[in-house]
């Protein structure tokens, strides 16, 4: 396995370990379904996932999953109240044009909503901004400013802040070291380069 | 559904049925049931009979059948060629055939002419035993689900346990939906493209156009009209209009712009066909009137305008309740007459209810008709759908 596709399933393994078994899942941006495929047969789940790309969505058709392609917003408003168990939003928070928008409509629609992203006040991330001068470039986000979608980079500290000031319950927290694997003793936002929360209505 | 679009380049070889990925000859069959069959409107008729064609074995545990739904004006000839001089193979035959999208090395592939149909399944244009003239507009009226009714009627003939699955675009994709909700322990998957849960008012107009353009010709006589008679002119006209919502804007200003045929020479001065398109449409009309029953297009038009299947379980969500199968559901982007926005309406109810469901959109010119599109994303989809393996879960390359 490549060192991004290892990157990829840490959080997988995560989020497959707060995931309740045989729940109703949505998946916001589920790329080519591997989360989805994953929860399926790791937990049972019954997952949906939404994404923009056809060929995205096209490949969870292939994989046996149930994808949908269109906007999530648009998407979600179409759901009754608490119609999802848990709402997944990994690795795409970063890209939205609405972050707040999306997560409280997820917090609607599902009972969980579990968000993960990468950390851009890790130090590494800090270095690169203030010493090399240059875009974040790393395992994750490997291509150049121009090749990026529009990226909106955020920190466990923002993060902190934001789940404050809407009044949402932070249930769990992950921070993981720079390796993506080992938990965050100390000093998150400093030291950790992934972070995953799952949250609530208070 | 227009005839051209995805007529293929004409090969030009004289043994292009023999092309590997392709059924090759095929003949119709005729299923004939007869016993009295009641239709949704109380109506009953002492029995009929279903023309279709079927590619493909039933396996021994007839549980791969593949059930291919025509639209409006489509037919039970959806791949493989009728000889080796046709000009042109079944409507869907760039899906089906070995090897490709719809599989036939692997499904038994079965495609029925609608009953109330005019291609060799009971219709207006039948035989009505009882006065031993056509019935016209005496026979009963059908809707969706008689013609579901009875193409089950045929698949139990054929010994088909279980659908693999059930597809179809337009109307086709109408049928498909309400196997699904008839049947469904009997269906185990749905693929509905560019088609709708209800029509809109707007497409309810254009149907109503159409039928106003063959009832306002005298020679419609009230239904009653001798075989090779009938409102031919009412009935090209329907057709011409029709087939302009099964193009887009910027389809038909690719494929024919504002080019002027070659006989319209210098003239401007004249009603004469000048545009390529008046005679394109000139010639779709023409064409349509020599392969179908002006009462067919009033009773299937009709069918398709009273499909509803929300308005009699209050939300569609409840109308799908009892849906089992996966659904997939295809809408495209230049489709005006169907949307988008009715496709997803479909997977949205079907994700409301708990089904499993996806939903993707191709981006195409065509209109409507971008369901018989040449596309390998379409076939990629399609045959991905169909074949869905377990394998492919934790296949990175996907």
């Amino acid at each position: 396995m490549s060192r991004l596709v290892e990157k990829r399933t840490v959080d997988m393994q995560v989020i497959g370990e707060w995931v309740e078994p045989t729940s109703r899942v949505l998946d916001l941006g589920c790329g080519r379904g591997e989360l989805m495929a994953y929860l399926v047969q790791a937990k049972q789940v019954s997952a949906t996932g939404v994404d923009l790309e056809f060929d995205r969505v096209s490949a969870c058709v292939r994989r046996g999953l149930s994808a949908y392609q269109g906007d999530m917003t648009v998407f979600m408003r179409a759901f009754p109240d608490r119609h999802f168990d848990r709402i997944i939003c990994s690795r795409t928070v970063h890209e939205l044009n609405d972050p707040a928008g999306v997560i409280l409509e997820a917090l609607r629609i599902g009972n969980k909503v579990t968000v993960g992203f990468v950390n851009h006040g890790f130090w590494k991330n800090r270095i690169d901004a203030c010493l090399r001068g240059r875009k974040v470039r790393n395992a994750v986000y490997t291509t150049a400013w121009h090749e990026s979608r529009p990226a909106n980079p955020l920190t466990i500290a923002d993060f902190e802040d934001f789940c404050r000031e809407k009044s949402i319950r932070v249930v769990r927290r992950a921070h993981l070291l720079g390796d993506w694997r080992t938990r965050c003793p100390i000093l998150p936002n400093l030291f950790a380069g992934y972070a995953l929360y799952d949250l609530a209505r208070a | 559904m227009t005839d051209d679009v995805q007529a293929p380049p004409a090969p030009q070889s004289e043994f292009r049925h023999l092309a590997g990925d392709d059924v090759g000859i095929v003949r119709p069959r005729d299923f004939t049931h007869q016993q009295p069959f009641a239709f949704k409107s109380g109506q009953t008729i002492e029995g009929f009979t279903l023309r279709y064609e079927s590619y493909g074995a039933l396996n021994a545990t007839r549980d791969n059948a593949v059930l291919v739904c025509h639209a409006l004006s489509g037919d039970h000839h959806c791949a493989g060629w009728h000889s080796a001089s046709d000009h042109k193979p079944g409507w869907w035959n760039n899906l089906i055939g070995p090897g490709k999208a719809v599989d036939t090395r692997r499904f038994f592939v079965i495609c029925v002419n609608v009953l109330g149909g005019c291609q060799g399944s009971t219709g207006p244009s039948s035989t009505d035993p009882a006065t031993g003239r056509p019935y016209g507009i005496r026979f009963p009226f059908v809707t969706i689900r008689d013609m579901v009714n009875a193409q089950k009627l045929l698949l139990d003939h054929l010994g088909v346990a279980e659908l693999h699955a059930v597809m179809g675009g337009s109307m086709g994709g109408m049928t498909a939906m309400m196997f699904a909700m008839e049947f469904p322990h009997f269906t185990r998957r749905q693929v509905i493209m560019a088609s709708t849960a209800h029509e809109s008012a707007q497409a309810i107009a254009f149907n109503e156009v159409g039928r106003q353009a063959i009832m306002q010709d005298p020679a419609w006589n009230s239904g009653d009209y001798p075989r090779d008679g009938g409102p031919r002119v009412g009935l090209a006209i329907a057709r011409m209009m029709a087939h302009i919502t099964y193009l887009s804007d910027a389809g038909m200003d690719r494929k024919f712009g504002r080019r002027k045929h070659e006989s319209a020479g210098g003239e401007a001065y004249t009603f004469d066909a000048q545009f390529e398109v008046e005679s394109y449409l000139r010639h779709q009309g023409q064409s349509f009137i020599n392969r179908f029953d002006a009462n067919s297009y009033l009773y299937i038009t009709r069918a398709i305008d009273q499909f509803d299947p929300a308005r009699a379980a209050g939300t569609l969500e409840r109308a799908f309740a009892p849906v089992q199968a996966e659904s997939l559901i295809v809408g495209f982007k230049s489709d005006w007459l169907f949307p988008p926005e009715q496709n997803r309406s479909i997977a949205l109810s079907l994700l409301r209810a708990g089904k499993r469901g996806s939903y993707a959109e191709l981006d195409t010119d065509l209109g409507h008709d971008s369901f018989l599109l040449e596309s390998d994303e379409l076939y990629a989809l399609v045959r991905g759908f169909l074949e869905r393996n377990e394998a492919y879960a934790f296949d990175f390359a996907i």
